[in-house]
């Protein structure tokens, strides 16, 4: 429309920052995104909890009745494969993931939904709508691993590993969660889609990031991990939002305007 | 086809013989297509012998090799060539053409993913024992199958307004490019995955001779080519459809 900036103050910076509290505001009064998000991750946990009751069981079980500690071992190292620290913290991403995808869609949607996409579209720049939603996102997607991450640590028994380097990994996956989830709601919200095309098209967004998510906390938890290769793992799961990220603001006043 | 058979066509309609000239240029390299695929058909079981140096042994079952590689290769090129569409689309002409020129990308990408995951099954199985393993290139090509599903179900939930689907289709092509770029270069090479996939097999002198090279080559000639004219054939047949629809009025 009007390529001119607005005459007042706000470069595009202020005004990325002014959507993120206008949306801080709105969430805060209605509180929908996160409370379906939270519900969701909620009972998500309950359903993690529940359908792994026999696997700890059989555990339990068996250890309580065998006395030949080679045996012991062995069954050990049967539940170990599929439950070892990097397949929680694998699941932890899962449940993160889908709970990401039900709740950030609805930051571009509700613009739609309420008709004020068009002001938005009048008085910001399209860069300060992308920012400004993407750090809403980031907001709430890390809010959401706060809350859920120590209870997931305390049903599972999830270990930290190095807290400094799990921070990292948390931080950077929260980065490439928001950074993914808020170009397709973006894209989604245009194309009137339903939740269905919206999980359809981050999913496959998703895969590759928790393939670097999983690769990261397999250097997570490995005692003491050659320097080299924290960089490698950490810096490929953080080089991965970082594109994304350029590429979505590159690209993104092409979804914006009309 | 019938526009071919009447000689005397040039009196009533003056862009034929221009048309009929440019098919007839065309036709030498669609003809050496031909020939080419003949050719690696027939060299792939009497032509080349067995490789050696594959991951679980050797011998016969390379020969897919010369169908399953190409396939392979081309269906991640097709994503870029969607990707030029694209960015073509969105900076310089955005015109319905262009849209569909990176459609059809997608479309081909897709069909030649499926081939080669298929074939890669076959050979996964005979090679290593099951169908399907979770090797890392496996687990990538079947992310690049969703990605490209994943596209043609945007196209089809944006069918109603084409400029629109234009544009929001050439973002979802180029935000994909990342986890694309991934997959192709990083993921099979993250060393905790391991992959089976030997990365240098095929070009080793000790692994595979001038006889098996003798058709690798003209094999990827061959489907790069066959890519092309099928590209051309889907545009021709869009752009048909288009006009008709346009005709009837749908204006679609």
């Amino acid at each position: 429309m009007t390529p001119q900036p607005p005459p007042h103050p706000a470069g595009w910076l202020a005004q990325a920052f002014a959507l993120l509290g206008k949306d801080v505001r709105a969430e805060a009064r209605t509180r929908v995104a996160v409370s379906a998000v939270g519900v969701f991750t909620f009972s998500a946990l309950l359903l993690i909890g529940l359908a792994t009751l026999t696997l700890k069981e059989v555990r339990t079980v068996n250890l309580l009745r065998l006395v030949d500690p080679i045996t012991v071992a062995s069954v050990e190292a049967q539940m170990r494969p599929a439950w070892d620290p990097p397949a929680k913290f694998g699941l932890l991403w899962v449940l993160l993931c889908f709970a990401a995808f039900t709740g950030l869609a609805h930051s571009f949607v509700h613009e739609e939904e309420a008709g004020t996409t068009m002001a938005l579209r009048l008085a910001m720049l399209p860069q300060a709508v992308y920012l400004g939603k993407l750090l809403f996102n980031l907001v709430l997607i890390t809010v959401v691993a706060l809350l859920v991450t120590p209870v997931y640590m305390m049903m599972t028994g999830m270990p930290a590993g190095n807290p400094l380097l799990f921070l990292c990994v948390m931080m950077s996956g929260c980065g490439g969660l928001a950074s993914a989830a808020t170009i397709v709601a973006a894209l989604a919200a245009k194309a009137r889609g339903t939740g269905a095309l919206y999980g359809a098209m981050g999913l496959p967004l998703l895969v590759v990031f928790l393939m670097l998510l999983i690769n990261a906390a397999n250097t997570l938890y490995t005692l003491h991990p050659a320097p080299l290769r924290v960089v490698r793992d950490v810096g490929g799961l953080l080089s991965y939002s970082v594109l994304l990220i350029a590429l979505s603001s590159l690209t993104f006043h092409f979804v914006w305007e009309e | 086809m019938a526009t071919l058979q009447r000689p005397s066509t040039t009196s009533q309609q003056p862009q034929e013989p221009s048309r009929e000239a440019q098919q007839a240029g065309i036709a030498v390299w669609k003809w050496l297509c031909g020939l080419l695929m003949a050719y690696v058909c027939y060299g792939a079981f009497y032509v080349a012998r067995g490789a050696t140096g594959f991951t679980g042994g050797a011998g016969d079952t390379a020969r897919i090799v010369f169908f399953h590689v190409p396939s392979a290769i081309l269906s991640s090129v097709a994503y870029f060539v969607a990707a030029f569409y694209a960015v073509r689309f969105l900076t310089r002409q955005p015109d319905t053409e262009t849209d569909v020129k990176s459609a059809i990308a997608i479309e081909l990408g897709f069909l030649f993913c499926i081939l080669a995951t298929m074939t890669g099954s076959i050979f996964s199985h005979a090679q290593w024992g099951s169908y399907w393993n979770w090797d890392p290139r496996q687990t990538s090509i079947l992310v690049m199958l969703l990605i490209y599903a994943a596209y043609l179900s945007l196209r089809g939930a944006v069918a109603e307004n084409v400029q629109k689907r234009g544009r929001l289709c050439a973002v979802y092509v180029l935000v994909t490019l990342v986890p694309a770029f991934f997959l192709i270069w990083i993921v099979p090479r993250i060393p905790a995955l391991a992959s089976l996939h030997p990365p240098d097999t095929l070009f080793k002198r000790e692994n595979t001779g001038p006889d098996y090279k003798a058709v690798l080559y003209p094999s990827f000639l061959a489907f790069t080519l066959l890519f092309i004219w099928m590209f051309q054939l889907r545009l021709r047949q869009v752009k048909l459809t288009m006009r008709r629809e346009q005709a009837r009025g749908y204006n679609g």
